[in-house]
């Protein structure tokens, strides 16, 4: 595009003239420049340059004249209306000129009148402008008419500038430029229509001259910004052309087809700018197909033909570069276009890149074209000094030879031969290789930064192709690589053939001995077996086909066996290896090398014994065509003591190796040849007597004298994960003959630890129990083994899996938040002399313990004891695992491990139990109980005033005995007294034993007399051990310390009973003995209660008195019910029913059953001492109340 | 007949599995080590237009010089061999070709899909992998000479 002149590509600007006052002319003109359109101004110093503008004697004019036109259309006629002819005339006056003197105005009106006769044959618009230099400068009216009268101007076309006037400067200077604008539309839309007159009048005389009346026509139109009207003249213009293609014989034909194509492109050019520029982009690539469709096959002459090309070159170069340009104004190109075509476009023909590369396939056609025509136009010598003198002519696409005979300047046609030999030598001097680069670099970069990478590596290979052509071979080398790891990736075989085929030569011209033998190696192990029908022998590489991978094969095999270098005639090589030059191929797992050689591993067992041998196999592939020799195999582990060697028993000088370094093993195999596509299996066993890991890293083979190829191991159960197309062709495609190991072998096998030797022993005994600290014993005994840096691991693990730790406690207690915690660890027994080196690993956490073991020698022993302590009852599973090292030496690390585990129990040993009784025979009515009776609230309430008793229970749930210190209720210091307890804090003076199952408990008098409704009672707090049976005796208990288990005591509600009943009746009755049973209802309150009462009869008695009545007890007092029973059964009996309800609280009312009997005696019983009997009856009757 | 013409098909992650050159008429040597280039670069616009419709037969989707390439993409499958079974994705059918026979030209892809289809069902196959019998090229020859 830049190749354009410079008025062919911006769009036109109107051109105007100034003359006269020219220290006004500069900023007029930079006024016009910032004005929208733009004003270009061609500024006359005075009035005596007018002249300019004359009108020469100019054949065009003469439109009618029979001449035949030489040329279609001139070079410089654009130029000269961009920047010769103005279209408007503006002529500066100083006011004073009009005013003052007559001479001023007499030379003003000569100025006049020479304009007038000027611009008149030009057709150019006048404009006047009057410059006052104050504003007190009046013009009178009447000089202005003069003055418009004279010039022949409209009033509007005056203008008058105050240049010292800054505030209306500006207003001014934007009047005048739109006056000159709109004159110069006037003059362009007048000269336009006059040339459009003479096409339609169709008198015109020959077709060239109507593509000439197009062009000017269009150009006019653009220069009123009339795009529409310029675009369809151009369009005009241009199928006009491509009409006269056969027709016009003028020129000679090569520089006839040369004229034509050459205005042709100037036409497309604009047109295409026009339409991009509105955005019409699917139209303008429309416009290009046709352009192309158009020209393509108007090839001409045979030794023109490099022409051709160029020009169709240049034709994709410059639509894509417009395109690129408009591209960035216009954001993204909406795919709906492709779709609603009815000749769908291609999506390629949207992306500058498509044309750039095309652009340089047609660019390689011209440079092949004229490399032909050179060679044709050999002989002749004559070219330079012809070329010399030839120059563009007048019209556009015309050469013609510049002739010089002193002064004068001549210029001759020029023959069809002259041109081409013209050309041919400007062709010459064009180096088309760089060009075709560059193209073809934008193309690739620009599809690379779209990630169309195909595309892309397409234009890559053209460009690398081109970069070895020119003998540039990193660059060649650099792009070659990066497009063959694509083809690679996808597994186009033939493409990749091409690629590598260059790849090769690069590194044979490089000199990269390395290189060349790995892209040889690959190539000849590409899965290629026939041709795919089409002889392409293009590249370096040669056809695709199997005899071409065995000539590759064996070059590159004679090469690395040193036999004589490629020195052949037609590769002068610098590739040689010399002397004791090694070269070593590295074939990792990502590696394309891998379809030279494949190495599989395999352990035939999964784990093994220290020191016992096992079976490996190891499998060799290759695709390469023909038969190698390998004269020797490394098989190296990552113990590499077990690395070993298998020597080709047919080659019996490769053995002995390297001698300085430590000897390894080596084995004989009969044969090491490995064929193309067939698994070269070795079967050797090995042993390791280090545990852990051992695997096998890499198979080195060894190929001649100086190639070693280093395959990276591989397991046979990943080999599915190589691309399918690398393995196809093969014949048998597993490693290994033993089917589960296909499938399942590694190429690592796991070397056990030798078997410990030292006894751990967790002495545990029975359930622990919750709250006390557990010992656990652990004892270390060595049998065989001595323990250096042994390290006992502690874990504690729930067996349900909920974890040891509960979240909802972790609260400020941290020692609480264990449900079981590992104390700590006491009572090391050797600790005198392990002290200092215990105390080095020492760590306690809550479930995990981490100590050191001291040295045992064979036979020691050493022992420690676990304190754990459990917080809930939980069962959990207590891992213990000693790890340490056979040896003291520092350096060997093969740590032994016992592990040990034993699952404890933990158990709650005392439960806690209580309760309330009420004085006997004495029931307050409690009306909270009466309504809670419905709603089941089980808080208790207590009367108010009344000696209550708290019984606590302990009962033992273990199995084991325990010795019980003391129950106590301590009451909690900050409450406030609201209660006296009696026996609180008592201690049980001899520890009593409680058997399994067995409930001791303790009685507490309770009595409250303050008035409030809530009573904290306090903690019950108890304290126990275990039962040590014999030893309880020694004074070693006492030094023992006691579990303390507290809980604490619900509040009991507190309230005042309005009405107590209490029953009287002696302590046992006789059979047939009359009594007295006495119910006292005692009202407690202020108020008067009405109490209606029943009593039931009973079996075992006979009962005088009301059954059912209701009486009325007075305030604070008491009301009597006495009634007089006869038993007449033995034993304990249940006396009469009493119920009663109080009216006011409309509260039912029944005593407890246990209030409500009394044991009745067959006889009077005879009692042997009053004491005891008393006791006696004491201790039954409390009996049945508890 | 058409002068020129490389057909190809093209199988998962882009590997072309068979590849063959149907014209008549032996072309200049360089246009014809193109031909392959071609029509590697033209997946990368196969690949955006197989998802957005869903014909089978894509017509042309790229041209170069004369040359035009047309595709033919079948629907995705799945295959059940026994137990285990193999998802195969979309199977691309790629001709270069000069000749603007469009209707001979869909009559040779679907015959060949055909072709294709029978060769899947080959149980020595292993779908994805090279077509390498001689009978499928010999019929994918005669089909071109019929159609092409």
């Amino acid at each position: 595009m830049e190749e354009y002149p410079e008025e062919l590509r911006t769009p036109p600007v109107t051109l105007a003239s100034l003359v006269g006052c020219p220290e006004l002319h500069p900023l007029i003109s930079t006024h016009f420049l910032s004005e929208q359109p733009p004003i270009n101004t061609l500024a006359l110093p005075d009035f005596s340059k007018i002249s300019l503008f004359n009108k020469k004697r100019d054949p065009d004019s003469t439109a009618t004249s029979p001449s035949p036109a030489l040329g279609i259309l001139k070079r410089d006629w654009l130029l000269k209306h961009r920047t010769k002819l103005p279209s408007v005339l503006a002529a500066l006056f100083p006011s004073h000129h009009l005013a003052a003197d007559p001479a001023h105005w007499l030379q003003l009106c000569s100025h006049l009148d020479s304009i007038k006769t000027v611009i008149r044959a030009r057709n150019i618009k006048f404009a006047v402008v009057v410059v006052v230099q104050t504003n007190a400068d009046e013009i009178s009216e009447d000089r202005m008419i003069a003055l418009r009268k004279r010039a022949e101007v409209d009033a509007k076309h005056v203008v008058v500038l105050n240049p010292n006037d800054t505030s209306e400067l500006k207003q001014t200077l934007h009047r005048l430029a739109s006056t000159i604008s709109e004159l110069a539309g006037a003059f362009y839309r007048e000269e336009g229509r006059r040339i459009k007159q003479r096409i339609e009048k169709k008198n015109v005389s020959s077709v060239e001259l109507i593509v000439r009346y197009c062009f000017k026509v269009a150009v006019y139109a653009e220069f009123r910004s009339d795009w529409t009207e310029a675009l369809k003249f151009y369009e005009e213009a241009y199928h006009t052309l491509r009409e006269i293609v056969g027709v016009t014989t003028r020129l000679p034909a090569v520089q006839r087809l040369v004229e034509i194509k050459s205005i042709s492109e100037q036409l497309h050019f604009k047109i295409s700018t026009l339409l991009l520029h509105s955005g019409k982009v699917a139209e303008a690539v429309m416009w290009f197909r046709q352009h192309r469709n158009a020209y393509k096959r108007l090839v001409g002459a045979p030794e023109g033909i490099f022409l051709h090309w160029e020009w169709m070159s240049r034709q994709f170069l410059v639509f894509g570069e417009l395109l690129e340009t408009s591209s960035k104004i216009i954001q993204g190109i909406s795919p709906i276009i492709l779709a609603t075509s009815s000749k769908p476009l291609t999506e390629w023909e949207y992306y500058s890149a498509y044309y750039y590369q095309l652009a340089a396939h047609y660019l390689s056609e011209k440079r092949s074209a004229l490399e032909l025509t050179i060679s044709m136009s050999e002989t002749s010598n004559e070219i330079d000094n012809v070329a010399d003198s030839v120059v563009p002519s007048v019209y556009v696409g015309q050469f013609a030879r510049l002739l010089e005979q002193g002064d004068k300047v001549d210029m001759l046609p020029l023959t069809d031969e002259e041109y081409i030999r013209y050309a041919v030598s400007e062709g010459k001097r064009f180096q088309d290789s760089l060009e075709i680069i560059v193209l073809l670099k934008k193309a690739y970069e620009s599809f690379n930064s779209m990630k169309i990478q195909r595309m892309s590596s397409f234009c890559g290979f053209q460009m690398a192709r081109e970069y070895f052509a020119e003998g540039d071979i990193s660059n060649a080398k650099q792009i070659f690589d990066s497009i063959a790891s694509l083809y690679r990736k996808e597994g186009w075989v033939t493409l990749l053939w091409d690629v590598l085929g260059y790849l090769r030569e690069c590194s044979r011209k490089n000199g990269t001995i390395k290189d060349f033998v790995e892209y040889s190696l690959e190539m000849a192990a590409l899965p290629i077996s026939s041709d795919t029908g089409v002889r392409r022998d293009t590249g370096p590489a040669g056809p695709a086909n199997l005899r071409q991978r065995e000539i590759v094969h064996n070059e590159v095999f004679e090469l690395v066996s040193g036999a004589s270098g490629l020195a052949t005639i037609e590769h002068p090589s610098n590739l040689k290896i010399t002397g004791d030059e090694s070269l070593q191929l590295e074939v990792d797992l990502v590696s394309p090398l891998r379809l030279v050689m494949l190495a599989s591993v395999s352990f035939h067992e999964q784990t093994i014994k220290p020191g016992a041998s096992t079976l490996i196999t190891v499998s060799l592939l290759s695709h390469l065509p023909l038969t190698v020799e390998i004269d020797r195999l490394e098989i190296q582990f990552n113990q590499s003591k077990c690395n070993f060697f298998i020597a080709n028993a047919k080659k019996p000088q490769s053995v002995e190796v390297s001698n300085g370094i430590q000897h390894h093993r080596t084995e004989r195999a009969p044969s090491l040849s490995l064929e193309s596509n067939k698994w070269l299996r070795l079967t050797y066993d090995i042993q390791s007597d280090q545990s852990g890991k051992f695997e096998c890293l890499s198979v080195i083979a060894k190929i001649g004298s100086h190639l070693t190829i280093c395959c990276r191991a591989d397991s046979p159960a990943s080999l599915d994960s190589l691309p399918l197309w690398t393995l196809e062709g093969c014949v048998q495609t597993v490693p290994i003959k033993d089917p589960i190991l296909v499938l399942s072998g590694q190429k690592s096998t796991q070397v056990e630890e030798p078997d410990p030797q030292v006894d751990l022993h967790l002495g545990a005994s029975g359930p622990a129990l919750v709250g006390e600290i557990f010992l656990v014993p652990v004892t270390l005994v060595s049998r065989g083994h001595d323990v250096y840096k042994g390290e006992l691991k502690i874990n504690l693990v729930d067996i349900k899996g909920g974890g040891l730790f509960s979240p909802r406690d972790s609260e400020p207690y941290a020692t609480d938040s264990h449900h079981v915690q590992l104390l700590g660890i006491s009572g090391a027994e050797r600790e005198d002399d392990s002290q200092l080196y215990s105390d080095k690993i020492k760590k306690i956490q809550q479930s995990f313990g981490l100590i050191s073991v001291p040295i045992l020698k064979n036979g020691d022993s050493w022992s420690c004891k676990l304190e754990i302590k459990w917080h809930r009852p939980k069962p959990i599973m207590l891992y213990v695992s000693l790890g340490y090292t056979t040896y003291s030496n520092e350096l060997i690390e093969q740590t032994v491990h016992v592990h040990k585990h034993l699952q404890i129990e933990g158990q709650t040993a005392i439960v806690l139990n209580h309760h309330y009784l009420m004085p006997f025979r004495r029931d307050p009515l409690l009306l909270s109980k009466n309504k809670q009776a419905s709603e089941s609230d089980q808080s208790e309430s207590l009367p108010l005033n009344q000696k209550n008793v708290l019984i606590v229970s302990a009962k033992n749930c273990t199995e084991l005995p325990l010795r019980l210190k003391s129950i106590s209720i301590e009451v909690e210091d900050d409450a406030e007294k609201t209660c006296s307890i009696q026996h609180g804090g008592e201690e049980l003076s001899n520890p009593s034993l409680i058997v399994p199952g067995e409930e001791f408990k303790k009685v507490f008098a309770v009595s409250s007399s303050m008035n409030i409704s809530k009573l904290k009672l306090g903690t019950v707090c108890l304290r126990w051990r275990r039962d040590l049976g014999i030893e309880e005796q020694s004074a070693y208990t006492s030094t023992l310390s006691w579990v303390v288990t507290k809980q604490k005591l619900p509040d009991v509600n507190v309230e005042l009973p309005p009405l107590i009943v209490s029953f009287e009746c002696p302590p046992y009755a006789i059979v047939g003995d009359p009594f007295t049973y006495y119910i006292r209802i005692s009202n407690q309150t202020q108020l008067l209660q009405e109490v209606k009462y029943s009593l039931a009869d009973a079996q075992s008695f006979v009962l005088s008195g009301y059954h059912n009545d209701t009486v009325h007890v007075l305030p604070k007092s008491e009301h009597i019910l006495s009634y007089k029973l006869v038993p007449l059964v033995s034993g304990m009996q249940q006396l009469p029913k009493f119920s009663m309800t109080s009216v006011r609280y409309s509260a039912a009312y029944q005593p407890s059953n246990s209030s409500n009997s009394v044991f009745v005696f067959p006889s009077k019983p005879q009692f042997k001492a009053s004491v005891s009997t008393n006791s006696r009856v004491e201790s039954v009757s409390n009996e049945y109340i508890l | 007949m058409a002068t020129t013409a490389c057909f190809i098909i093209v199988s998962r992650n882009d590997i072309p599995i068979y590849e063959a050159e149907v014209g008549v008429a032996a072309k200049r040597e360089d246009a014809a080590q193109l031909h392959q280039f071609i029509l590697h670069a033209a997946l990368d616009i196969v690949q955006d237009l197989a998802w957005t419709t869903s014909a089978m037969y894509l017509k042309s989707v790229d041209r170069f010089n004369e040359l035009v390439v047309s595709v033919y993409v079948t629907a995705g499958h799945i295959l059940y061999i026994l137990d285990y079974f193999i998802v195969e994705i979309k199977i691309v059918f790629m001709l270069l070709h000069d000749s603007r026979n469009d209707d001979g030209i869909k009559s040779f892809f679907q015959e060949v899909h055909e072709l294709y289809i029978k060769t899947l069902l080959n149980p020595l196959y292993l779908p994805g992998s090279r077509i390498t019998s001689s009978h499928f090229d010999t019929k994918v020859r005669a089909l071109a000479r019929k159609y092409l």
